[in-house]
């Protein structure tokens, strides 16, 4: 099974990269919605670290958004999905393999937006790696196991058009909200109980999100 | 029914509704181990949604489909066991011919991947194209491709979805031998056509669908395979 799992992340990389279908457009959409916060918002510094931990997720919502909806699009639009349907595997091998492949597209998102918020926005993202990627990590994975679903689910009954954000954002808000509140906290040193209560609420949500996508998916994708 | 075996294939009432009419009626068909079906019809009369039905790949309204007698659905192993060329070709825009049958191989659990995709490119005569996208072949060098995907991890029920489309002539002898070899190593085979002079020369079986319902069975003109009337006999 992880054998499988491997090849089904290999294809879907090996895919993007050639097809570039869905990246350039997210680090676009991501890039830009950064100089606008950055340029617009005449924030005094003491305002920059209140602001900076939603300003950056949802950066990352949005632009990860485009990722998430290309996960099943493109296999619909080849006609590829009847053939992974044939494969003799479990259909959350699939799942969980687009959801690996997205939470490394976020976590390839955020390599680029965060030191550019540093950059921009003068604010200290980066004072803390160690936390802050624990909290990149839980938020990728609750937005991903989500996003997942939802796009497999979009992609069985569109045509065209952008049900996947209209699906993927009430359910995300939770994970964005506490990302951000996690992000903020830490951005102010402050990782006390309350800065904990917020990652275990990313680390629950992921849980939970990857346990139902997994779940669910076989039924999601149903014909 | 011959011997105690269960069939390699059993739709049992199968219906299936697509948008506002059924694509299929209560359909139910058997299909022996090693036996070769014909499925003819015109368009729109529920080919690809029963073949589709019958590699478990769309779930029917209403029936059933079998495996060797186990519920198709029951467990994703048993898909081994089937092999499908559908009516697109499965093949990854963005992956090269030989990059696709190494992950056909590799998710199909081929021992040797590597080496069964490129003794398949041989085969289908694409060796030269193997480093190519899919989406720079032709339609008939797609058609070949998808066929070996289909057959990479030699399944013992292939169903084939008008498999001759597409193939210039020497495509479509080299298709009919293949089938005949299909045939001789006791492969259960069932393709969709629209000739029925293929139809007859090709299967042991002629099975004709129209508007969705199971419309005619009668006896191909294979070699090999005695008339229904005598293996019931």
């Amino acid at each position: 099974m992880a054998a499988k799992l491997w090849w089904v992340i290999h294809k879907d990389l090996v895919s993007e990269w050639r097809g570039r279908q869905a990246w350039p457009a997210m680090l676009v959409l991501g890039i830009a919605v950064v100089l606008v916060f950055s340029f617009q918002m005449d924030l005094l510094p003491q305002q920059k670290p209140a602001l900076v931990g939603g300003l950056l997720w949802l950066a990352v919502f949005f632009a990860g958004i485009f990722a998430l909806d290309r996960s099943f699009a493109a296999e619909r639009e080849a006609g590829c999905w009847d053939g992974l349907k044939l494969y003799p595997v479990s259909p959350s091998v699939i799942y969980l393999g687009k959801v690996i492949v997205n939470v490394a597209t976020l976590s390839a998102l955020e390599c680029v937006l965060v030191p550019l918020f540093v950059a921009l926005a003068d604010v200290p993202l980066l004072e803390r790696p160690g936390d802050l990627i624990l909290i990149a990590a839980l938020g990728n994975a609750g937005i991903a196991a989500v996003g997942t679903l939802l796009s497999a689910l979009a992609a069985g009954v569109r045509r065209s058009g952008n049900l996947t954000v209209l699906l993927v954002l009430p359910l995300t808000i939770p994970v964005v909200l506490a990302a951000a509140e996690a992000t903020r906290l830490m951005v102010a040193g402050d990782l006390g109980p309350a800065w904990w209560r917020w990652v275990q609420l990313l680390a629950a949500f992921a849980v939970v999100f990857t346990t139902a996508g997994t779940l669910l998916f076989e039924l999601a994708v149903e014909e | 029914m011959m011997g105690t075996n269960p069939a390699a294939v059993e739709a049992i009432g199968l219906s299936k509704t697509l948008g506002p009419r059924p694509a299929l009626c209560d359909v139910t068909l058997e299909l022996a181990e090693g036996e070769t079906v014909a499925l003819t019809g015109p368009n729109g009369a529920g080919k690809t949604t029963l073949l589709r039905c019958l590699a478990s790949v769309l779930r029917p309204s209403a029936g059933e489909v079998r495996w060797f007698g186990r519920p198709a659905r029951s467990d994703p192993a048993l898909r081994r066991h089937v092999g499908l060329l559908a009516h697109e070709s499965l093949l990854y825009p963005h992956l090269t011919l030989r990059e696709d049958l190494r992950f056909a191989a590799r998710m199909y659990g081929v021992r040797d991947a590597a080496a069964s995709a490129d003794r398949w490119l041989r085969t289908i005569g694409l060796e030269s194209f193997a480093d190519r996208l899919s989406s720079q072949i032709s339609r008939g060098m797609r058609q070949r491709v998808a066929l070996a995907r289909a057959l990479i991890h030699r399944p013992r029920i292939v169903l084939l979805d008008e498999p001759f489309s597409a193939l210039d002539a020497e495509g479509a002898a080299w298709l009919a031998a293949l089938l005949g070899d299909l045939r001789a190593e006791g492969r259960t085979v069932c393709f969709a056509t629209h000739d029925p002079e293929r139809a007859r020369t090709l299967g042991d079986r002629v099975v004709q669908l129209r508007s969705g319902r199971l419309f005619e069975v009668r006896d191909g003109a294979s070699p090999g395979r005695a008339p229904a009337a005598a293996r019931a006999a």
